[in-house]
């Protein structure tokens, strides 16, 4: 007995023929009834139309793991996801990524299982402790504090999303949060042997939050490693390259290194506004280090002033009171530091009396929107994609000129992942004459990460084709983009040295949408 | 071909395997063990253990309580020497799982914490949340693969045992992703496969359950157990048959039938929902056969009623039957009884094998679901079974290494290497007939599900004997589509229904022998417990003509068999 036919998907399965090495595309039409899983199709398939359909699958109840695929490049667990709730006509499937393909959608796990070998994954005890034939005492609340990292199944979806996990070094996010989750375990007593393993390699997470978006269980591996990054930076066993940012921040309030000063030199032959001379406006531009401080997003900064000078918004900066917002440092684990900044500029943010806050840099924004004390403060933040595109659909901001060019837009992982704004960027990018816009198959929710976060963009030391941005620049080149746009300035920088390092600079170039922006006024 | 050499093989990486791999590793580093597991060790079965593992712990409990509760369950078909080694065993596991890292549900004051069960008498199911077999193993893999002697073999598939003058020499294997076959030499093998209810349609087991070990066990020799009691479980979830853990009615759940009724008051008035489950089992099916079950488009079930316990209590103790139910089924168990009715289980029966798990072949050990130790007789209580698997996980690895310590190693005769290639690559994977396996597979599970279901009528198991050998003709004219090697997953499903047609074959034979009703095998044309006739065991033997039948004692100790009443 089965309840009816709610309609009929069309499944579009991305095959490997490991015999002929051979990638093809196999459809098949399936119909789908209240309760379809993603596995039950696949098994439908399997039983009905091709036998020699391989996956992998066993508890069918969101708990064994085997089951990992990509639908519409997300990935998810076939089991556990209801085909109707995807509410597409047409389902791409493909197998996890990062990880060599078998057959079909059975991919290579063993270097997912391999990175566990690393790490402890046993309570670490004195052995006099061990041989008690008692129990350990642990009160409710103890439990609590790890319970949640204990749910992993190791089904390696935030493997397959991971953007650092491409170097072995890493040792793959829920490796990390398996060992957090025994560093928070009240029985346990190990955590110098527990903070070796990971000294040299933790530092390589962008956190670009995609184990944690994706995780079936809800773990958040993301976070354990920002705790992890905490621990370190207590304990200061921090590689040099960190310690170089943290003291930079604590010495000049901004992790470049470079004198505060010099922070509006950006704006040296522009008409800005600035704290203390400026104590309202409507806007308070909120520049960022890097656009502050580096040559290259300078550009950027000034496009933007421009922006708001050709729209006639009454803008300031905080000039030499803008301290870094902290984002990276709150996740390289400085979080005293962070607080240290972040009170300084909401100090500010109430000095400098503005309607709303309008930051070039999305790791601005994520952090001002979401991390105490910022997220307290009642503060109205935008970022300038959705300041622009607000401008633009208001019929306020006029683009005359065409850009001919055929662009992919990277979403960063701070504007896209972390807050979901996927539109405002692509509203931009539509209203800009002859310019052809082409998605990368990592895309949006699914990006894949330029490896500049929690710090990495000044850390970087991974040979090239370990490093995010090398991967990413290589996607962008098969689609055949002659632009890569991004919203960031970390991104900007990322991307262009990989374009550098591909030596690729004659065929793809890098530009913030601003900008594009500017040529096109 | 290459030929792989361990002192220890452990063929299964759910609790029962790990645990012994653990305990053989640990006797000595000088023994050198291999798990072989068809899947990664973390996809077995057992991480879909949910309500508890069952163990005296506390004052107020007491061995000879847990073992009588354990007798009383099995309908006195356990062997009492063995239960009541088996609750001795039971509290040093749990330790031992708490001290390698498992995250018990605690008491206020931080001690491991205990819920009620069906059919005990003493709240001892040790639990961590609802995914107790979950986190055992996740503790035990940790463990395990801390050990630099043993060695894992993730993704091959056991084919055959290899035997000699009733030793056992080695076994073949199929590397999955390569689709080699090898030969793995030994001196001792631990059978650690886990159970057989996949050979039903409506059932909790996972797919890749297909209870391999208990056929290979049975070719080479060593006779099934009891394999005519098959547990149906009392609440799985409708349509899928996934596992509701038995702690949802431990935790205070209700079964509601139609009428909004509690009708266990009529089976079991002094248990209600805790009584054990072929008495539940029986129940909702009653219930539903006189029509008073729920209607839905998958027909009439039966409601597990939880809304009462609120929604802090799911989600402390129940979370994960709480995401699954409003993931697959739509229904919040916060806000809606969820549909359930009885779903296969679980297999009492199994590989003969004794208190220390060994077989009637030297060098060749049984553990865990896939093995009959007696503990479990007609009925299984719930939580008994995850216990089961550490206890005597541990015991068969100590066994199998004391063993491989004082035999030495054979040499595998090329002919039995050449006779099982021919079998797995030119009779199965080179059959060239019409029939398919996923029709046969479906043909098997109907006539199972039909006629040899919680009620067993002997016209009915007469015909689902002669069906299940036209089916066993049948699969003699398979044709396998994919004909690749690397990672064939249509050659691993022909295999796997060649193994279940045997133990389908093996339940029906048994089921229709034992004319009594006992624990899990009902049978309404001889409704009573038979003690003068039928306390004692089936073992079936493998000949060419199908089981051939012989009956040993039960061993009584204390609990002489009484009425059974809950």
């Amino acid at each position: 007995m089965s309840s009816q036919v709610e309609k009929t998907v069309e499944f579009k399965i991305h095959r490997f023929d490991p015999k002929q090495k051979k990638h093809y595309v196999s459809t098949y039409k399936m119909p789908v009834r209240k309760g379809t899983t993603l596995l039950d199709a696949l098994m439908y398939i399997k039983d009905n139309f091709d036998e020699t359909l391989a996956f992998r699958h066993s508890c069918r109840m969101g708990v064994c793991g085997s089951c990992g695929i990509m639908v519409n490049g997300k990935p998810m667990l076939a089991c556990y996801t209801q085909v109707l709730h995807l509410e597409s006509n047409l389902l791409v499937i493909e197998p996890l990524q990062n990880m060599a393909i078998i057959k079909d959608l059975v991919v290579d796990i063993q270097p997912f299982f391999d990175r566990y070998d690393r790490i402890k994954n046993v309570l670490i005890k004195p052995e006099d402790e061990l041989k008690k034939p008692t129990e350990f005492i642990q009160a409710p609340k103890e439990l609590k504090k790890y319970w949640d990292l204990t749910l992993c199944i190791k089904c390696s979806i935030c493997y397959s999303a991971c953007p650092a996990a491409i170097d072995e070094r890493f040792l793959g996010p829920s490796t990390y949060a398996t060992n957090y989750r025994f560093i928070s375990d009240s029985r346990d007593e190990g955590i110098d042997e527990r903070l070796k393993p990971m000294a040299e390699n933790v530092w390589l997470c962008t956190s670009c939050n995609s184990c944690t978006l994706f995780c079936p269980k809800e773990v958040d591996s993301s976070s354990s490693i920002v705790d992890e990054h905490s621990l370190m930076v207590e304990t200061g066993a921090i590689p040099r390259t960190v310690k170089d940012v943290l003291t930079s921040v604590i010495r000049y309030h901004n992790p470049m290194g470079t004198h505060p000063s010099k922070r509006m030199e950006w704006a040296k032959d522009l008409k800005v506004k600035t704290f203390p001379t400026a104590t309202k406006a409507d806007v308070l531009y909120f520049v960022g280090c890097s656009p502050a401080y580096d040559p290259r997003n300078q550009e950027v900064a000034r496009s933007m002033a421009s922006i708001f000078g050709g729209l006639g918004v009454d803008f300031a900066t905080l000039g030499a009171e803008e301290w870094c917002c902290g984002d990276h440092i709150l996740r390289l684990g400085e979080k005293g530091l962070f607080e240290m900044l972040a009170e300084h500029n909401v100090s500010m943010f109430e000095k400098l009396d503005a309607d709303r806050i309008v930051t070039l840099s999305p790791h601005c924004y994520n952090t001002f929107k979401n991390d105490k004390p910022y997220s307290d403060a009642g503060l109205h933040v935008q970022h300038y994609t959705q300041f622009v595109a607000e401008a633009i659909e208001h019929g306020k901001f006029k683009l005359p000129k065409a850009i001919k060019k055929r662009v992919t837009y990277h979403d960063p992982c701070f504007l896209g992942k972390r807050n979901e704004i996927f539109d405002a960027p692509r509203q931009i990018l539509g209203s800009l004459k002859g310019l052809e816009l082409d998605e990368m198959k990592r895309t949006k929710e699914n990006s894949f990460c330029c490896g500049g976060g929690a710090g990495r963009v000044w850390t970087e030391e991974a040979t090239p084709e370990k490093r995010p941005s090398v991967n990413r620049v290589k996607e962008a080149l098969e689609l055949g983009a002659e632009v890569i746009v991004t919203a960031c300035p970390f991104c900007v920088t990322t991307l262009e040295d990989a374009v550098k390092v591909l030596d690729v600079e004659d065929k793809i170039a890098v530009e913030d949408i601003l900008g594009l922006l500017k040529d096109a006024v | 071909m290459e030929k792989l050499t361990h002192d220890v093989v452990i063929v299964g990486s759910g609790l029962a395997g790990l645990r012994a791999a653990v305990a053989a590793a640990e006797s000595s580093s000088k023994i050198d063990v291999a798990v072989i597991s068809k899947v990664y060790p973390v996809r077995s079965h057992s991480v879909c253990a949910q309500g508890g593992t069952a163990a005296v712990l506390r004052d107020g409990d007491s061995y000879d309580l847990h073992a009588w509760d354990t007798v009383k369950g099995s309908d006195f078909l356990a062997d009492q020497d063995v239960v009541e080694f088996f609750v001795e065993q039971a509290p040093k596991e749990i330790i031992t799982q708490d001290h390698w890292g498992c995250p018990w549900s605690r008491t206020d004051d931080g001690k491991i914490n205990q819920r009620p069960f069906g059919g005990h008498s003493f709240p001892r199911a040790c639990f961590a949340a609802d995914m107790t077999g979950f986190h055992e193993m996740h503790t035990l893999y940790g463990k395990a693969t801390a050990y630099d002697n043993i060695t894992f073999y993730d993704e091959w598939f056991v084919t055959s045992l290899i035997v000699e003058d009733n030793v056992v020499i080695g076994l073949t294997a199929i590397n999955l992703k390569t689709g080699e076959i090898h030969v793995f030499r030994s001196k001792a093998i631990i059978m650690a496969t886990g159970g057989y209810a996949r050979i039903y349609e409506f059932t909790t087991f996972s797919h890749t359950a297909t209870g391999d070990g208990m056929t290979m066990a049975y070719r080479a020799g060593v006779p099934l157990k009891d394999m005519e009691f098959i547990q149906f479980h009392p609440t799985g979830l409708v349509p899928s048959g996934i596992l509701i853990t038995g702690g949802a009615r431990g935790e205070g759940g209700y079964l509601v039938n139609a009428k909004g009724e509690r009708f266990m008051k009529r089976y079991a008035p002094e248990k209600m929902e805790l009584a054990p489950r072929d008495i539940v089992a029986r129940a909702e099916t009653t219930e539903i056969q006189e029509g008073r079950g729920l209607d839905g488009p998958y027909g009439s079930y039966i409601a597990l009623d939880l809304r009462h316990l609120g929604e802090e209590k799911i989600n402390e103790r129940l979370p994960l039957i709480r995401d699954v139910a409003t993931k697959l089924s739509g229904v919040d168990p916060v806000k809606e009884p969820v549909p359930i009715r009885p779903a296969a289980h679980y297999s009492m029966g199994g590989i003969h094998a004794n208190i220390r798990t060994e077989t009637s072949v030297s060098g060749f050990y049984a553990t865990g679901e896939c093995s009959c130790l007696n503990v479990h007789g007609a009925n299984r209580l719930g939580t008994n079974s995850t216990t089961g698997c550490l206890v005597f996980g541990a015991v068969a690895g100590e066994e199998a290494a004391k063993y491989a310590m004082s035999n030495s190693f054979r040499e595998v005769p090329r002919e039995k290497v050449s006779a099982e290639e021919k079998r797995v690559f030119d009779e199965i994977l080179g059959g060239e007939g019409d029939e398919r396996v996923p029709v046969i597979r479906d043909e098997m599970r109907c006539i199972m599900s039909e006629k040899v279901w919680i009620y067993r009528k002997s016209d009915e198991l007469e015909s689902a004997l002669k069906e299940l050998r036209k089916l066993r003709e049948r699969f003699n004219d398979i044709r396998v589509e994919d004909q690749s090697r690397a990672f064939n997953t249509g050659l691993a499903a022909a295999l796997q229904l060649d193994f279940t047609l045997d133990l389908a074959e093996v339940t029906i034979a048994g089921a229709l022998a034992r004319t009594e009703s006992r624990g899990a095998h009902s049978r309404p044309d001889y409704p009573k417990r038979d003690d003068e006739n039928w306390l004692k065991h089936t073992l079936a033997y493998y000949t060419r003509e199908g089981p051939r039948l012989e009956y040993i004692p039960v061993t009584i100790t204390k609990w002489p068999p009484t009425k059974r009443a809950y």
